[in-house]
């Protein structure tokens, strides 16, 4: 009887919903003002080729920096639940023929992930998206050699003098912006060269750095708190 | 390029309730991760290519370690 | 109309694993297939036919789709992988004291 009115629910929440979609224009569903603005401007005003990164990190700044503080919120919690003081030995890693084709592609994975996170002003990507990248590199040394390579490599100190030196980095632009031009996070004007080159766009390539090192060290720590930990002889 | 875009949402909705039906944890992850894959080939189509990629590195790539990394802490804990 | 029944439909079904599902874990894929609903509708009503929002090198002829939709979901993906990683982690946290990622088993909840 229960599951009979809640599938009686969920048919009426579909009805409801797909009654309202019918409703909605076909064309011009979201009104385009703001959005004209930002492309009609935003390659003069930031001299990013790339739009999204230029409302990511010049026009809306102050959402990637609460979108960083999120992110820094969730690794504190993590680290703070899940910390034991175990010998971080999980496994002694795969068969030599993964090992060492892993140790040939990854200081390629590491080169696109700095491809990615340098050039995000003028191609797809940017901080976050290459930050992630670099966090995969820590999470295949955790599962192909075992973390005891991993924590031996990039200690959990290094990784987190990574995170709050990348915080750091956004902050201070920030307040190069209040002491050069007057307001937090603005773009620093008098570093653009011509737009198309990758010194360019003001601050928007410092910040992607300090973004990217911040969000790669910060998911690395969160992975490597979340795998088993035992103790182990060897270390 | 029209019917592409119909198969890769037929796909998608097949891979989420796949992703739901089956009762082995480590099953629905792949599935969620095949969804990843098929929502990033339908970002690039719809011309937003910032978000493909973001999908599929974090969709594809972190979310399935993450989530493999608890499944095993909790099978290893219940056994 | 199309993605629109698409989201229904994957939306709902996120709904139904979070409400009938016992198993936590599944409840959290419950709650990312919702999240990859509302992005995916989001992004396929953003799209209007134009061109991905980046300058060409050498022609600065604008006609693109709207870019505000693309950056709002960029950070919403981000923020709902860090919110999914917190959450399994009180799961596992959970079964260490209760032993059970059962739902319906959970002990000392309605004492």
């Amino acid at each position: 009887m229960k599951k009979f009115l809640v599938g009686l629910l969920f048919i009426g929440l579909a009805f409801l919903l797909l009654i309202n979609f019918a409703e909605l224009p076909e064309e011009k569903l979201i009104t385009f003002s703001l959005s004209d603005y930002y492309i009609g401007f935003g390659l003069e005003q930031t001299g990013a080729l790339n739009l999204v990164t230029a409302i990511l990190y010049d026009y809306r700044g102050f959402d990637s920096l609460g979108e960083s503080t999120v992110i820094f919120a969730a690794v504190s919690g993590i680290v703070l639940i899940l910390s034991r003081k175990m010998l971080p030995v999980s496994s002694h890693g795969l068969s030599f023929i993964v090992k060492r084709t892993l140790g040939i592609l990854t200081p390629f994975i590491a080169l696109f992930s700095l491809y990615v996170i340098t050039h995000g002003h003028l191609t797809p990507g940017g901080g976050f998206q290459g930050g992630v990248i670099l966090a995969a590199i820590s999470i295949i040394f955790s599962i192909v050699y075992g973390s005891a390579f991993d924590y031996k490599r990039y200690s959990p100190e290094l990784k987190t003098t990574f995170e709050t030196g990348g915080a750091l980095v956004f902050i201070i632009i920030g307040g190069l912006g209040i002491l050069f031009d007057g307001f937090f996070l603005d773009n620093l004007d008098f570093l653009t060269h011509s737009p198309g080159t990758l010194i360019s766009a003001g601050s928007i390539p410092l910040i992607n750095i300090g973004i990217g090192f911040k969000v790669g060290a910060g998911l690395a720590i969160v992975f490597y708190s979340m795998i088993q930990k035992t103790f182990g002889e060897e270390f | 390029m029209i019917y592409l875009e119909y198969l890769l949402l037929l796909f998608l909705i097949i891979a989420a309730v796949m992703a739901v039906y089956f009762e082995d944890e480590v099953i629905s992850i792949i599935f969620l991760s095949v969804v990843s894959v098929i929502l990033t080939t339908l970002y690039l189509l719809y011309q937003a290519a910032d978000v493909a990629l973001a999908e599929a590195v974090i969709g594809a790539g972190l979310n399935t370690a993450i989530y493999m990394s608890a499944i095993s802490q909790i099978r290893e804990k219940s056994k | 109309m199309l993605h629109h029944l698409v989201f229904t439909v994957l939306f709902l079904l996120g709904l139904y694993t979070v409400i009938y599902k016992n198993n936590l874990i599944k409840m959290v894929i419950g709650l990312n297939i919702m999240e990859i609903a509302v992005f995916f509708w989001v992004i396929a009503v953003s799209d209007t036919g134009k061109s991905v929002p980046i300058y060409h090198l050498n022609k600065f002829a604008a006609s693109f789709n709207d870019p505000v939709p693309q950056a709002l979901t960029l950070t919403g993906i981000i923020i709902g992988a860090s919110t999914t990683a917190l959450l399994l982690t009180f799961i596992i946290e959970l079964n260490k004291f209760a032993d059970t990622i059962d739902s319906n088993k959970l002990e000392g909840l309605n004492e």
